[in-house]
């Protein structure tokens, strides 16, 4: 059971995702942070990293995703006159789905160490 | 190393930040009708800009920083008032180039860029209160 649990491709995957979501923040706050720098581009989670989570989650087999890093998203639209591609409208969009998101993870780490907790007590709380 | 609250180093730059650009809007509106500085000239604003730089600190994180507080030349209006002290012999007076609604403007922009970064520390407390909820 214990074996399972930590081996479950859900667990394995929201373990990861948690971090990525966590990291994604971060990117989310450098760009609010930023959004009156000349020049600044907006970041975001790697393509690189996102791409091969998609692919071994396609697949079942969570095993060995790089680490979630942050890099300047290339699919940004047009730039403001200054050179600035952050908008405040998406950014904050970006951080509410993000939040809702690691609320959401978190519930289903919770959920699955409780069941476990329960399988060895048998108690439900 | 990753902070408890993720992305605060960056949101507390801006914050910072923008705090300074509301005290340059501040002095502006302060003096939007000094005609006599400290060098006997009209008063001439101030202007604000940023730069984005690495955390010093090794988080990754781009911070915000103001690189510099510039005065803006361009020259005010020079009204007709006999009675100022600046006035010159034709009875004009060079006055600041602060322009009210331009300041408001700043002033306003300045005030909802640091709302939004309330709302990142915000977001990002919850995210950290739920992850201490995690096995509970």
């Amino acid at each position: 059971m214990i074996e399972s649990l930590f081996s479950d491709p859900n667990y394995a995957a929201s373990k990861v995702l948690l971090d990525a979501t966590a990291e994604r923040h971060e990117a989310l706050a450098s760009n609010i942070a930023n959004l009156e720098t000349p020049g600044y581009k907006r970041v975001d989670l790697s393509s690189s990293f996102t791409e091969a989570f998609a692919a071994q989650v396609k697949s079942g087999q969570i095993d060995n995703i790089p680490q979630p890093t942050i890099e300047q998203d290339p699919n940004a639209g047009t730039s403001r006159q200054d050179g600035n591609n952050v908008q405040l409208d998406k950014e904050l969009m970006a951080m509410s789905s993000n939040s809702l998101q690691y609320d959401t993870l978190t519930e289903f780490v919770s959920g699955s160490l409780k069941q476990l907790q329960m399988a060895i007590t048998g108690k439900t709380s | 190393m990753m902070n408890l609250i993720p992305g605060v180093d960056a949101t507390a730059s801006a914050l910072n930040a923008e705090n300074i650009r509301m005290d340059v809007v501040a002095e502006n509106i302060a003096n939007a009708y000094t005609t006599h500085g400290a060098d006997g000239q009209p008063y001439q604003r101030k202007v604000v800009s940023f730069e984005a730089m690495l955390d010093p600190a090794g988080t990754g994180q781009t911070t915000v920083q103001v690189s510099q507080v510039a005065t803006d030349n361009t020259p005010g209006e020079t009204i007709y008032d006999p009675s100022n002290p600046d006035a010159n012999k034709e009875g004009m007076v060079k006055m600041p180039n602060v322009n009210l609604s331009t300041e408001m403007v700043d002033l306003m922009t300045s005030s909802r860029a640091y709302e939004a970064n309330l709302a990142v520390i915000r977001n990002a407390r919850q995210m950290a209160a739920k992850a201490l909820t995690i096995g509970h």
